[in-house]
């Protein structure tokens, strides 16, 4: 469905990455773990596409966005102030597969965006994920990670950081804190983040014969399955529509090699 | 005033208002339903059906550009058999017109995909997409040749008793010769414009931004050479009906291509900035109509004064 919703807060939680808070209460109510939402960043024809955001949490009628200042439309975003409406439409495409066990959640980088939600989520069905987060550096980031930290800690999860810089937790990737999680019992992996971390989660899992959902990014013009702009290689031949048979899809559904 | 009617007729048909979803950016009509009422439409076409299902071109497959988007899909699509028994039943219970946009790469494909349409319940017209490339002419496009644009047209009409619209491709010098090849060899109306051949390319990466290297262009850039096209066709070929497009994102965008000559308009790159636009646009245009003391709607066509 689409929405003209107000911004309550956009909130900067490091040195490029924002929080936004939309009052959009019939989206928010229907968000599941893993959807996304296309978000015009502001009115009219110029930027002329909406953005493709993974809904990041939806809880009293409102909708969370965690995004990065990336290019002009997520710069355009950022300078929108709160009172201010903005066009979206969604929830859309398919999310997280929450029937699993021992699930363990994977973020790199702005892939973490969909993970808290996806956590809570897990928790409130009585399952406790791992919570493994990646990042290259963490140090103009104090206010992201501890806001990270405390929505987790709520629900009683607790993040194991990885950074490449060593500047939280475990210096190096997050595959690294993935490895030992799969040998100690982590069954289900659930993974978002930049392409070349997926593809080495995937490599990883088919390793372990892990079962594996991974969260892919592609460029979009509707987000509802009609412009075919969004093309990820199928397994096999052909293609998937990141927006409706993704952006969640089971790793073995992929062409690893041709993405 | 009293409301304005928009009721408009084209090529065959009588529809309720003239704004119709275009080819390849509504994919089979459904997908649209939590969005809008599709009853309402003026019409709606369907994303280019072809003898058999394809799969399109690699990805990257777009690019958005200073107001507009660049693509090269490469016409995937469900293929004939498909479309007929998955699509089509539900496309026939609405209560607007549905148009089925046919790509062939051969006269006898074009011909193939109209006879098996002929008579199906739902399929209101036919419309041709001749920016594909002819293949039995080294892959040049059916769309640039006036004699291929009227064998194909020929060919489709000899198959159907449907009305059959003939959308042309903007990369000629002018549309005005295919356009009268198309009518004298049947077309019922001419649509125009399909996509701008166009590129782009990371200046960093040294890459084209597309896989397929060249796309075409589509949205509110390309909306001067849309008006201009229709009014070309419109002005040499009176009494043709013309369908416009090309960056109609307002009612005022569709008031233009009725003055310039077009009897109804097609929306497409508009339903990507907002799912419900060809609703909004429908209401823009009665609204518009309403504020310049315009009747019907039909009133505009064509309605173009000189210069100032
Ligand atoms: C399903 C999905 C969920 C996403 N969730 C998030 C999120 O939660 N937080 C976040 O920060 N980012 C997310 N992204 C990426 C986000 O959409 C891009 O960063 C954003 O579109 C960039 O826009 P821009 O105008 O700033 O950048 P530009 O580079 O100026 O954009 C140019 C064009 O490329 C497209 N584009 C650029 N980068 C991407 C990308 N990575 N993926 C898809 N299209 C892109 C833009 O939409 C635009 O059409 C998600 C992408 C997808 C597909
Ligand atoms: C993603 C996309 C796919 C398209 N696919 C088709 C198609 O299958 N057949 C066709 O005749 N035109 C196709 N078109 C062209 C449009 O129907 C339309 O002619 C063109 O985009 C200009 O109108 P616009 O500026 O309103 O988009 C496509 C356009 C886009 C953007
Ligand atoms: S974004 Fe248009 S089909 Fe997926």
């Amino acid at each position: 469905m689409t929405a003209w919703a107000r911004i309550a807060e956009n909130l900067r939680l490091g040195q490029d990455v924002f929080r936004l808070r939309l009052e959009a209460p019939e989206i928010a109510a229907q968000a599941r773990p893993g959807q996304f939402v296309m978000l015009k960043v502001r009115h009219g024809g110029d930027p002329l596409l909406a953005r493709p955001f993974s809904i990041h949490g939806a809880e009293n009628g409102e909708l969370f966005i965690l995004y990065r200042v990336v290019g002009r439309g997520t710069k355009i975003l950022s300078m929108a102030r709160p009172g201010k409406n903005l066009a979206l439409w969604g929830p859309l495409g398919r999310g997280f597969d929450l029937g699993v066990a021992n699930p363990v959640l994977v973020a790199g980088g702005m892939g973490m965006a969909p993970l808290p939600f996806t956590a809570e989520e897990l928790v409130r069905e009585g399952k406790r994920p791992a919570f493994l987060l990646g990042m290259l550096t963490t140090g103009g980031y104090v206010a992201l990670v501890d806001a990270l930290d405390k929505r987790l800690k709520n629900v009683g999860v607790a993040i194991s950081w990885a950074s490449e810089d060593g500047g939280l937790g475990r210096k190096g990737l997050v595959t690294a804190l993935l490895a030992e999680a799969l040998q100690n019992g982590a069954a289900h992996i659930l993974a978002c983040g930049p392409l070349p971390m997926l593809k080495a989660v995937a490599a990883l899992a088919a390793e372990h014969g892990a079962p594996c959902q991974v969260s892919l990014e592609a460029p979009m013009a509707c987000g509802i399955g009609v412009c075919l702009g969004c093309a990820l290689p199928a397994a096999g031949e052909g293609y998937l529509r990141a927006c409706q048979e993704g952006p969640v899809l089971d790793s073995a559904r992929l062409d690893w090699a041709r993405l | 005033m009293s409301a304005p009617s928009l009721e408009t007729k084209v090529g065959g048909l009588t529809l309720q208002n003239p704004v119709i979803a275009a080819s390849g950016t509504f994919g089979y009509g459904l997908e649209y339903r939590p969005y809008l009422d599709l009853n309402r439409l003026g019409g709606l076409v369907t994303k280019g059906i072809s003898l058999e299902p394809r799969q399109g071109n690699p990805p990257p497959r777009i690019w958005e550009t200073a107001s507009g988007m660049l693509n090269a899909i490469g016409l995937a699509n469900v293929g004939l058999e498909r479309f007929i028994a998955e699509k089509l039943p539900a496309l026939a219970e609405l209560d607007c017109a549905v148009i089925v946009n046919l790509y062939g790469e051969a006269v006898d494909e074009f011909a193939a995909l109209a006879r098996a349409l002929d008579g199906r319940r739902g399929v209101a017209a036919l419309e041709l997409n001749v920016s594909c490339p002819n293949v039995k002419s080294g892959g040049m496009a059916f769309g640039v040749d006036p004699q291929a644009v009227a064998a194909v047209t020929r060919a489709v009409k000899a198959e159907t008793g449907l009305p059959v619209w003939v959308k042309l491709t903007p990369n000629v010098t002018s549309p005005v010769a295919v356009a009268q090849a198309a009518v004298q060899a049947g077309a019922d109306a001419i649509s125009l414009i399909n996509t701008l051949l166009g590129m782009a390319i990371d200046a960093r990466g040294r890459r084209p931004r597309l896989a397929n290297v060249v796309g075409g262009l589509s949205g509110p850039a390309i909306k001067p050479v849309g008006l201009r096209m229709v009014w070309q066709v419109a002005q040499a070929l009176p009494g043709v009906p013309v369908v416009g497009m090309g960056g109609i994102a307002s009612g005022e965008d569709a008031a233009e291509y009725l003055i310039a000559g077009a009897s109804a308009v097609q929306v497409g790159t508009g339903n990507f900035q907002d799912p419900a636009s060809c609703r909004r646009i429908a209401e823009e245009l009665a609204q518009f109509c309403v504020e310049n003391q315009v009747a019907r709607v039909s009133d505009l066509i064509g309605s173009l004064r000189p210069p100032a």
